[in-house]
């Protein structure tokens, strides 16, 4: 037998590695250590009355758990003190952003409002706490007639607490709240809010409630529009609320007066391939999605096709410029009637003599094109439609842009076709970002709705000789050609009109046309000038005339004339040098 | 027996009551007290605080509020229509001017010295109004 003597603690040797050493040596030294301490306090009476000293086992055991005490208040306070003096402010319990929104104010390009989020209110009623039940189905119908009597009756004679309307407006709800009804309570619900109702109503695009996007912007930039609202941010898109403005209201008298189908316009910068405005008629009431047609949902400028007719001229003439087939002067026959096969290629408006290349272009003969698409063959013509985004869809950050109705084949008869703008249908997006390239020195772009532009360098299609060619040849078309009305004073503009009918039950109906201009101003200057291309088409006119040059060209002559002021461009005369090019 | 301070400290006593246990007593009271008047102003200023984060939240909304209605009454489309109705349009080209044009659009007045002999009457001192812009600004388009 052995005593252990408890009045001297010594800290155990390192644990021996063997077979039957305990628990506490295999799991940590540190805590054989810890409990063998625990044990010599405890044994403190022990020692203390065999050394005959029974009062200081009070005061170690009290001593230690002051110290004990001590030592967790000094840490608890040096911890408090650090939290509330040295902590960075808004890191702790700050997680939320003030004045986060489930998605973002939408802006334009110069922050004037799109899109918001509004609270509203969801009005309940709760029938028990209702004092006279038909009083106050009255009283409620009468502030908000759109409430359904029968919706409110039932949940005014059942027996527990139900929604009435949800998206009561401020004003809506102090309407319901000056009846002083029983029972009737609000509850607040975020909802989005487009104050511009129609205008702009197909590019902003909407949001369901539940905060994610349906379509247009808010659709293609959803999850930045989210992430910028955590943030208490504004999400700016490059339309200029101005412009979109002057080109729908243009758009909208025209296509009113001329009893249009549907009709489309677009602004984009050419530098950078911004959107600046982009407008389909009819639109609907961004408020009231879920009650618009699909014809007016419908955002013309990206999902719908049309053949275009001589606006495509422009792309074969600066295809043959560019691969040096043709150029300026060079003359083509256009005195007669064009053969492929059975087929007779005649001109719209006949001239019956060789022309030049301008003259083709001005006179938009439809022969001397398909000479010249001819004479490209397939796979050239092939290379420089794909190359300028013709047979693909436009690439923006609209999921809505659609995929164009290629050409079956490449034959010399379908290249006649294309040249002049048949037997392919493409949207007015597209056509647009093909303008834009071959007008701002020869570069293909992406097209972008993001203020800035998507800073996308491009591929090149065209050189800038050819680029600068195609802007003489599309201002000389405006001064001397089809696009006269599209002149506006000091502006400089350059265009291409176009004319097409509509294929209806395999034949093309001459009562159903589609005219369009594709213009650019202004079109002189060196190749870093600001451009803007507008691009205007009227799908279907039924009052006056269908051709591109006396209903599309007026819209775009107006529009830019009003919208010069906004863009910076600075009006003056000609420059001289359209002289030369007019020989 | 020799005692060492620390005994010596918890020896001094008052009436049978250790200093050092007063002490304590009285700097724990100290502590309580002030940590009572940090937390109530701090109670008082957190429900300012409150107060404050939701009269900025309501701000907020009604700022949102108004903004939208801003944006709804000024949208292009709606000052176009009542400008035409009230009879305004587009201002044309040939009406434009920048502030270098001024000059042109306006022949300077050169201040005519008044005849040192007799005044002639006030009616004919009076030069001839000039319209404000020249004639080629009113060219119709």
């Amino acid at each position: 037998m052995s005593v252990e003597d408890h009045r001297v603690w010594r800290p155990s040797a390192p644990p021996v590695r063997s077979g039957g050493r305990p628990l506490t040596s295999t799991v940590s030294p540190w805590l054989r250590w810890a409990t063998e301490a625990v044990w010599f306090v405890e044994h403190a009476f022990e020692r203390a009355r065999a050394d005959a000293r029974p009062e200081e086992d009070t005061r170690v055991r009290i001593f230690l758990i002051q110290i004990v005490f001590a030592g967790v208040f000094v840490f608890l306070a040096i911890g408090a003190a650090h939290a509330a003096l040295l902590t960075a402010r808004g890191s702790a319990g700050a997680a939320a952003v003030s004045g986060a929104l489930q998605r973002a104010d939408l802006t334009d390009r110069n922050g004037q409002l799109l899109a918001t989020n509004i609270t509203h209110y969801g009005l309940y009623v709760d029938p028990a706490e209702v004092w006279d039940r038909e009083a106050a189905l009255t009283q409620i119908r009468r502030a908000l007639p759109d409430v359904p009597e029968s919706r409110l009756r039932r949940i005014l004679n059942g027996d527990r607490r139900l929604i009435v309307a949800p998206g009561l407006t401020p004003s809506e709800r102090q309407a319901v709240h000056a009846l002083a009804l029983g029972g009737v309570s609000f509850e607040p619900e975020d909802r989005r809010v487009y104050p511009l109702n129609r205008s702009g109503a197909h590019v902003i695009g909407t949001a369901d409630t539940g905060g994610q996007g349906v379509s247009g912007a808010a659709l293609a930039f959803n999850d930045e529009i989210r992430t910028a609202g955590a943030q208490a941010r504004d999400f700016a898109l490059s339309i200029d609320l101005r412009v979109q403005g002057v080109l729908e209201n243009e758009l909208a008298a025209t296509a009113t007066e001329a009893g249009a189908k549907g009709a489309v316009g677009v602004v984009a910068d050419a530098r950078t391939g911004e959107i600046l405005g982009m407008a389909s008629w009819p639109a609907y009431d961004a408020n009231r999605r879920g009650s618009a047609s699909d014809d007016a949902s419908l955002n013309r400028v990206t999902s719908a096709h049309y053949e275009m007719g001589s606006v495509f001229k422009t792309f074969t003439v600066a295809a043959a410029l560019e691969t040096g087939l043709a150029d300026l002067d060079t003359m083509i026959d256009a005195s007669e009637a064009y053969m492929i096969g059975n087929r007779r290629i005649s001109d719209f408006h006949a001239t019956n003599k060789i022309l030049s290349l301008e003259d083709v272009y001005l006179h938009s003969s439809n022969i001397g094109t398909s000479r010249l698409a001819v004479e490209m063959g397939a796979d050239t013509m092939r290379r420089y439609f794909q190359s300028l985004g013709l047979l693909d869809a436009a690439p923006i950050e609209l999921r809505e842009s659609a995929r164009p109705r290629r050409p079956r084949d490449w034959s010399d008869s379908t290249r006649a076709s294309l040249s002049f703008g048949y037997g392919i249908m493409i949207t007015p997006l597209q056509m647009t970002a093909a303008t834009v390239a071959l007008v701002n020195g020869g570069l293909y772009r992406p097209l972008s709705l993001r203020r800035g532009g998507t800073g996308d360098q491009g591929r090149r299609v065209v050189s800038t000789g050819t680029s600068a060619a195609m802007r003489q040849l599309m201002r000389a078309n405006v001064l001397r050609g089809s696009g006269g009305q599209a002149d506006a004073a000091g502006l400089r503009v350059g265009g291409k009109t176009g004319s097409a009918n509509k294929l209806v039950d395999g034949r093309y109906d001459p009562s159903r046309g589609v005219g369009s201009f594709a213009a650019v101003f202004p079109t002189d200057g060196p190749e870093t000038t600001r451009r803007y291309v507008v691009f205007v088409l009227i799908d279907e006119p039924s009052q006056g005339s269908r051709l591109g040059g006396a209903i599309a060209a007026p819209v775009v002559g107006r529009v830019a004339d009003r919208i010069a002021g906004f863009l910076g461009v600075t009006r003056r005369a000609d420059p001289p040098i359209l002289a030369g090019v007019a020989r | 027996m020799t005692r060492n301070p620390v005994q010596r400290l918890f020896g001094w006593k008052i009436r049978s009551v250790r200093w050092i246990e007063v002490i304590g007593l009285v700097c724990v009271g100290a502590m309580v007290f002030s940590v009572y008047v940090a937390k109530a102003a701090a109670a008082r200023e957190s429900v300012a605080i409150g107060q404050l984060e939701r009269e900025i939240a309501e701000n907020r909304q009604r700022v949102r509020l108004l903004r939208a209605e801003a944006a709804r009454l000024e949208q292009p489309g709606r000052l176009e229509g009542l400008s035409r109705a009230a009879g305004l349009g587009p201002v044309g080209m040939n009406r434009q001017a920048d502030e270098s044009a001024l000059a042109g659009l306006k022949p300077v007045s050169v201040p005519v010295k008044p005849p040192a002999a007799p005044a002639a009457p006030v009616g004919d001192a009076v030069p001839p109004l000039v319209p404000a812009v020249a004639a080629s600004a009113e060219v119709p388009r």
